[in-house]
């Protein structure tokens, strides 16, 4: 595995500050392999689904500026750091099958995750579902994981 | 050939009027002059009207009823005693004869010097009215008698407790989240309507309300202003206008965040008060977002001041809220009472909320951005800020200009809110012909149900007397102390709205504050009322729960990686509280 190409890194992030380290870390190692960059942003709205009058195709729009905008960000910080190759992509539904079907489609050769950690707010992964999910993810999607720890 | 037509039409139509109406008078003028009648009123120990009590007539105890009527929605009720009785009705009577029993004997012969009326209705004490004898001599000349005013006295009985246990369930499965809230209202209803008639035939006190009183409980004037308002707002949602009004407050703003956030604050809030908070917020939050993470300042120094104010600027008008919509219903308050009574003391509360804000972001509202502000990022965001369609904007406008004086000067022509929000949506529907179907899909059909089931819920605790119990509660201690009870009022539904949902509460609360209105001295101008939607509404800010616009807020930010917590929003939000509800307190002093 070591041994092998790395082209493309994925880095899955939701934009918040603390996914700083995430994001500097992809970047570092998109210049480091002169690899292409890909953010990858999930958004779910199952939070609204009960709570609203506005369609659930409305609310994914404005989510979707929302997310888009937060990807540009990082995207733009990226292109500032000489990543010559760098996009980000949008999907909605379910975080955890999203990126696995993400992970899988592109055959990208790295991922770059912040590992979850106790931060004020709902963590899409519980600590040992994370691990189970990672372990798996690398061997269905064939590519390497590397978990970047926030800072306190 | 189509003119012959109409002319017989309006002739046929003439004729059949013309027939009945002579029917009707005949039938007047064949009714007898001299009816002994007993008429009076029935009220409980709060002095409100007594529906569908039993008042019954029978010359000997357990027997036969020789008349009965039912007390009507005003607790009055009118007795017609029969002019004849067949003998035959006179068990054991002494008057009863064997040649009388099938002619039937005059109503002079049958009664006594004494009548006793039988009142009952469930959940109260059966009643027994003794008619004296000058009384029964004015029945038996065939002169209607008046009674004084009846009392009848509360009885916790197994359905008391069944309804009140049902009511808490329904507060505690929306609170914790367990169900939704449809389904938790739906739930509670469907148990009350189910052990009414499947406990009834094994204990009479099983019974809590039939279908009928259960559905009277429900205000259908709420249910179609709600379903009117979310056609009108299904329509402004996809025009833009939040996006394009908020990046407007950008441009203004000059990119000064001190004048941004009030900017930000008054637009959230004005939308709020013709619009339902949670789509204000829904449509505000991502686009405020945008503008934070432009300029390299935290989302949440706009965020938590928007929501706050849309919380708070919802109850300047009727529409504005749910919880004014029920209230404004419930109480007869107009669209013109909530804007002179209510929102003079909202632009109180607003300035204070705005001082609030600004100095607890002071930190937050600094750029800490490396770069400032990002023109990629600001160019983007122009581009987003567009209205997408602005022939439906310019219509909407119309129509909405349009509801809206008929909002305020509707009342002269005793116009209900819901028939102009249904004119309105339907007028928009016709003018701009979007798809129907889609349309209709618009309309929150779970919230309706919400609000009719709702409705059936705590007119379960209404008909078995907890509200009236809780009414007695707050009359001890407040006495007849209206300085007092607005105090009480305001800040109790303040501090319980922030864990309690508003719109249930509200509900339960509105026949108390009815109870205090028509006891405390100097009540009658529906001072409590206003209390009540101060109280219910702000007390939204005081939680993260507290509002759904907060959840909806929190669940927005969250997924732009800025999470508010439980903890954060008591933090910022519960002072907010104390001050926004200590101004609105100090406005409705010097208004009442």
């Amino acid at each position: 595995m070591s041994e092998k190409k790395i082209r493309h890194i994925i880095c899955a992030v939701r934009g918040r500050p603390e996914s700083r380290e995430t994001v500097t870390k992809a970047i570092d190692l998109a210049l480091e392999y002169e690899a292409r960059l890909t953010f990858l942003h999930i958004m779910d709205a199952e939070f609204v689904e009960h709570a609203t009058v506005i369609p659930l195709s409305v609310i994914y729009q404005e989510l979707k500026g929302m997310g888009e905008f937060a990807m540009m960000i990082l995207k733009d910080r990226a292109q500032r750091r000489g990543v010559k190759e760098v996009d980000y992509v949008i999907r909605e539904g379910n975080v955890i099958k999203q990126i696995r079907q993400f992970a899988i489609e592109t055959r990208a050769e790295m991922m770059v995750v912040g590992e979850p950690k106790n931060w004020p707010g709902r963590n899409i992964f519980k600590a040992q579902e994370f691990q189970a999910f990672m372990d798996q993810l690398e061997q269905e999607a064939n590519l390497v994981i590397l978990r970047v720890m926030p800072e306190e | 050939m189509k003119k012959w037509r109409n002319g017989f039409f309006l002739l046929f139509l003439v004729a059949t009027s013309l027939i009945l109406i002579t029917q009707q008078v005949g039938a007047q003028a064949e009714s007898p002059q001299k009816t002994a009648l007993i008429s009076g009123t029935i009220f409980d120990s709060q002095k409100q009207p007594v529906a569908g009590a039993e008042i019954v007539w029978s010359p000997q105890p357990g027997g036969e009823p020789l008349a009965q009527t039912t007390s009507q929605p005003n607790g009055s009720f009118a007795l017609v005693l029969p002019e004849t009785v067949k003998g035959s009705l006179l068990t054991g009577s002494a008057i009863r004869s064997s040649n009388s029993s099938e002619a039937g004997l005059p109503l002079s012969q049958v009664l006594t010097s004494t009548l006793t009326l039988q009142i009952s209705r469930p959940h109260f004490k059966p009643d027994a009215i003794q008619l004296d004898q000058a009384a029964v001599q004015s029945l038996k000349a065939g002169q209607p008698v008046a009674l004084p005013e009846i009392v009848m006295q509360r009885r916790i009985d197994l359905g008391f407790w069944i309804a009140t246990v049902v009511f808490i369930l329904v507060l505690v499965l929306i609170a914790s989240g367990q169900l939704h809230n449809t389904l938790a209202s739906l739930l509670g209803a469907a148990l009350l309507l189910g052990i009414s008639y499947l406990g009834e035939p094994l204990r009479q006190d099983l019974f809590i309300f039939n279908f009928n009183n259960a559905l009277n409980y429900v205000d259908w004037n709420v249910v179609f202003l709600i379903m009117g308002m979310m056609i009108v707002i299904a329509v402004v949602e996809r025009t833009g206008i939040f996006q394009w009004l908020a990046y407007m407050a950008y441009r203004i703003s000059g990119g000064r965040t001190w004048l941004l956030v009030p900017i930000l604050m008054l637009i959230t809030g004005v939308a709020s008060a013709f619009l339902d908070n949670v789509t204000t917020m829904l449509l505000m939050t991502p686009i405020t977002v945008q503008i934070a993470l432009s300029m390299g300042i935290s989302p949440l120094a706009l965020l938590m001041p928007e929501v706050m104010a849309s919380n708070m600027m919802g109850i300047s008008t009727l529409i504005g809220t749910p919880t004014n919509i029920l209230i404004g219903s419930y109480a007869s308050i107009t669209f013109n009472d909530f804007l002179k009574n209510l929102t003079p003391g909202v632009f109180l509360g607003f300035i204070g909320l705005v001082i609030y804000s600004e100095f607890v972001y002071r930190k937050e509202l600094l750029s800490d951005s490396e770069e400032g502000v990002s023109a990629l990022l600001l160019e983007k965001l122009a581009e987003r800020a567009r209205i997408t369609e602005p022939i439906h904007l310019q219509k909407a406008g119309v129509v909405g200009l349009g509801m809206l004086l008929l909002f305020i000067f509707g009342e002269n022509v005793h116009l209900l809110p819901s028939v102009t929000a249904l004119m309105g949506a339907t007028a928009l529907l016709v003018w701009i012909k979007p798809d129907i179907e889609e349309m209709i899909e618009a309309v929150d059909w779970t919230t309706l149900v919400f609000f009719i089931t709702l409705f059936i819920v705590v007119g379960a605790v209404q008909e078995v007397g907890l509200i009236s119990f809780i009414a007695d509660g707050i009359s001890r201690v407040v006495g007849s102390n209206l300085v007092l009870a607005t105090l009480i009022i305001i800040w109790l539904s303040a501090l319980l709205s922030t864990v309690i949902a508003n719109i249930p509460f509200t509900a339960a609360m509105l026949p108390v504050v009815a109870f205090l209105s028509g006891t405390i001295p100097g009540a009658t101008d529906k001072v409590l009322f206003y209390c009540l939607s101060v109280g219910s509404a702000l007390g939204g800010n005081g939680s993260l729960i507290g509002a759904s616009a907060n959840m909806v807020t929190a669940g927005i930010a969250e997924r732009a990686g800025y999470p508010i917590t439980y903890v954060y929003f008591l933090k910022k939000g519960f002072p907010a509280l104390v001050i926004t509800v200590g101004l609105l307190t100090l406005w409705i002093f010097i208004r009442f």
